[in-house]
């Protein structure tokens, strides 16, 4: 009894030590916003700080132990609730919680490409922190094949990326010709326009759709200055996706809905308003967040 | 001093004045509509786009902004009266604080109708006013004026403190909490007037009765109840109609700071001390002053615009620092 569990405990020993050899010859160098990263094998304590992070995490199948409430929400986001499972919280966005992320005990640590210097310098002593370069308008290929590879998924991200080209070509077939989009944050103290050069609106331009001017024009900033009432045609375009932070989208539309500035808009006039989540529209990028832009613009626009 | 005007007068150019900033808030904006394209739509020959945005968009905020200044010019001239403190400020004070946590915490548990937060605000700016009044009958800082706006300003820390506990207990309402920290005037719902105009007016109708035993207060406790008025009762009576008017114009248009300083301030250099001759004159100055911080808030930035709150502080922070500097400060 004692003899068999003895050697059936040397067995898996032995075939745990077969398993992570080459894990360890996979030794890479990634390419960061503070410099060069070095790391080798597959990680297995990952904290995924932001949603583009856990994003990447997630659709390459990798279950990272702590993660950030979304801007504006107290959990990650709503659409990576249920892939994220149980999963520890370690601060905001706004502010990380560097004692909760040491208490996890990383082995790598993902954060977004606006990460400051000095909080990378703290966290870089914790774990290898991977900090993707370009920041927010970077093309999001570039930055999820860069979380892929600290990872050890890059192949696994090459095939998720091609799906996600598959799907917009099939999808551009179908979409309406010269059309005009602007995605619109509408907030208590006004409304913002949400720059054509980030995530979203770098696919909506492989769709094929047009950016507004003012969206086109936000080349330094996420997003404008909140707009005046008076220039509320500005944001106008053929379809408006109204974004919202909060869950329930239905309430920023209604706010909206009470302006006459807001009901003259061509596009509500021609009821293609189509109200979508903030924390995807908004905040995310990835390939999990592409695949739900894509099913909003194909329930909205396809043909 | 500067020789003063006399109240006729001093009416009468305030009302011009007003005439004049409230023709300037229709003509000019922060959008493409320019001042001669906005004169021919204020007499109906322009387009639909710039009769749009002067006859709906400006008008609008134009409304809010007599409600509004109306009710803080005159509670800034009451919150001073009954304090006997020239520095005695709705917003310093932390009533439009306590105005704007009691919204803040109503729309954290889940109260989301608009009209529900006159109601909501009052309470708030009501409990402030109560702290005020309380602070006030401490020893030493009835005789100076700075101590009350220490401890107003402790206050008004606490009460940011409170809000910022609510955001990080729930960040989803993070959004629309983001309004209460600084007043606007842009884009308030329509029906916004509706349901403030009775605030309004019944704050200033519980001031009213007030106005001869707050000048008496002014000459000292004993004359005053030599005269036959009720001190305490006066003071209750003030406090309520402070509360109802910061409480309304905190609810239509969140915490707009300084105009409560600033008006009775310019009342006083006009007309003199007396609140029988400024509370009138800061009726018609309050609006003037908003306008002009609104009007001038759509041109800083356009195509963008500031909140209001911000130009009024910029005003008001050397008001503040002149009244303090002032070699002899006024007692009221």
């Amino acid at each position: 009894m004692s003899l068999t569990s003895l050697l059936r405990g040397a067995a898996l020993l032995t075939a745990g030590l077969l398993l992570s050899t080459p894990l360890l010859a996979a030794a890479r160098t990634i390419d960061g916003a503070y410099g060069s990263v070095e790391l080798s094998g597959t990680p297995q304590r990952v904290v995924a700080l932001g949603e583009n992070a856990l994003d990447a995490a997630l659709s390459l199948g990798i279950q990272p132990l702590g993660s950030l409430a979304s801007r504006g929400g107290s959990d990650v986001p709503h659409y990576l609730k249920a892939k994220a499972g149980t999963i520890t919280l370690v601060g905001s966005v706004r502010e990380p919680n560097l004692e909760a992320i040491l208490a996890l005990q990383p082995d790598l640590i993902l954060a977004s490409g606006d990460l400051p210097n000095d909080l990378y310098a703290k966290l870089s002593l914790m774990a290898p922190t991977v900090v993707p370069k370009g920041g927010t308008f970077q093309d999001w290929r570039q930055t999820y094949s860069t979380y892929a590879l600290a990872l050890n998924q890059s192949e696994q991200a090459e095939q998720r990326i091609a799906e996600i080209d598959t799907r917009i070509a099939a999808l551009r077939e179908r979409m309406p010709q010269d059309q005009q989009v602007s995605v619109v944050r509408w907030n208590p103290q006004g409304p913002f326009i949400m720059s054509s050069h980030l995530f979203v609106g770098q696919l909506l331009q492989t769709l094929g759709l047009k950016a507004n001017e003012l969206a086109a024009a936000q080349q330094r900033k996420p997003h404008s200055d909140i707009i005046s009432l008076e220039n509320l045609a500005k944001v106008d375009a053929d379809w408006i996706f109204l974004a919202t932070l909060n869950p329930d989208g239905r309430k920023a539309l209604d706010d909206a809905r009470q302006q006459p500035a807001f009901t003259r808009l061509k596009a509500v006039e021609n009821d293609r308003v189509i109200s979508v989540d903030g924390q995807i529209w908004s905040s995310s990028s990835g390939y999990l967040a592409a695949q739900h832009i894509l099913d909003d613009v194909e329930k909205a626009l396809a043909r | 001093m500067p020789s003063r005007l006399s109240l006729p007068r001093a009416l009468g150019l305030a009302a011009l004045c007003l005439l004049a900033l409230i023709l300037a808030s229709l003509l000019l904006g922060a959008g493409d509509v320019g001042l001669w394209a906005s004169l021919q739509a204020l007499l109906g020959h322009a387009d639909d786009e710039a009769r749009f945005v002067v006859l709906q968009l400006r008008w609008a905020r134009t409304e809010l902004a007599l409600l509004v200044g109306l009710a803080l010019g005159g509670a800034g001239v009451l919150l001073q009266a009954v304090t006997r403190n020239p520095l005695a400020e709705p917003g310093l004070l932390g009533v439009s604080a306590g105005a704007s946590f009691a919204v803040v915490l109503a729309i954290n548990l889940g109260a989301s109708a608009a009209s529900l937060h006159l109601g909501v605000a009052t309470l708030g700016a009501l409990l402030g006013c109560t702290l005020v009044l309380l602070v006030t009958q401490m020893r030493g800082v009835g005789e100076d004026p700075v101590r009350l706006v220490l401890a107003g300003a402790a206050f008004s820390g606490l009460l940011g403190a409170l809000s910022s506990l609510l955001l990080l207990w729930d960040q989803r309402t993070a959004d629309e909490m983001r309004f209460w920290i600084i007043g606007a005037l842009a884009g308030r719902p329509l029906d916004t007037l509706s349901w403030s105009l009775p605030g309004l007016l019944l704050g200033l109708a519980v001031a009213l009765p007030l106005i001869r035993p707050l000048a008496a207060l002014a000459l000292g406790e004993r004359v005053a109840s030599g005269l036959g008025h009720h001190p305490q009762l006066t003071r209750l009576g003030t406090l309520l109609a402070v509360a109802l008017l910061v409480g309304t114009a905190t609810a239509a248009a969140g915490p707009i700071g300084f105009i409560g300083l600033i008006v009775p301030y310019i009342a006083r250099r006009l007309v003199g001390s007396d609140i029988r001759r400024t509370l009138g004159l800061s009726l018609l100055l309050g609006p003037c002053v908003l306008l002009f911080a609104d009007t001038l808030s759509r041109l800083l930035v356009r195509p963008y615009e500031l909140p209001v709150g911000v130009i009024t502080a910029f005003v008001g922070a050397p008001i503040l620092i002149a009244v303090i500097r002032g070699h002899r400060l006024p007692t009221l």
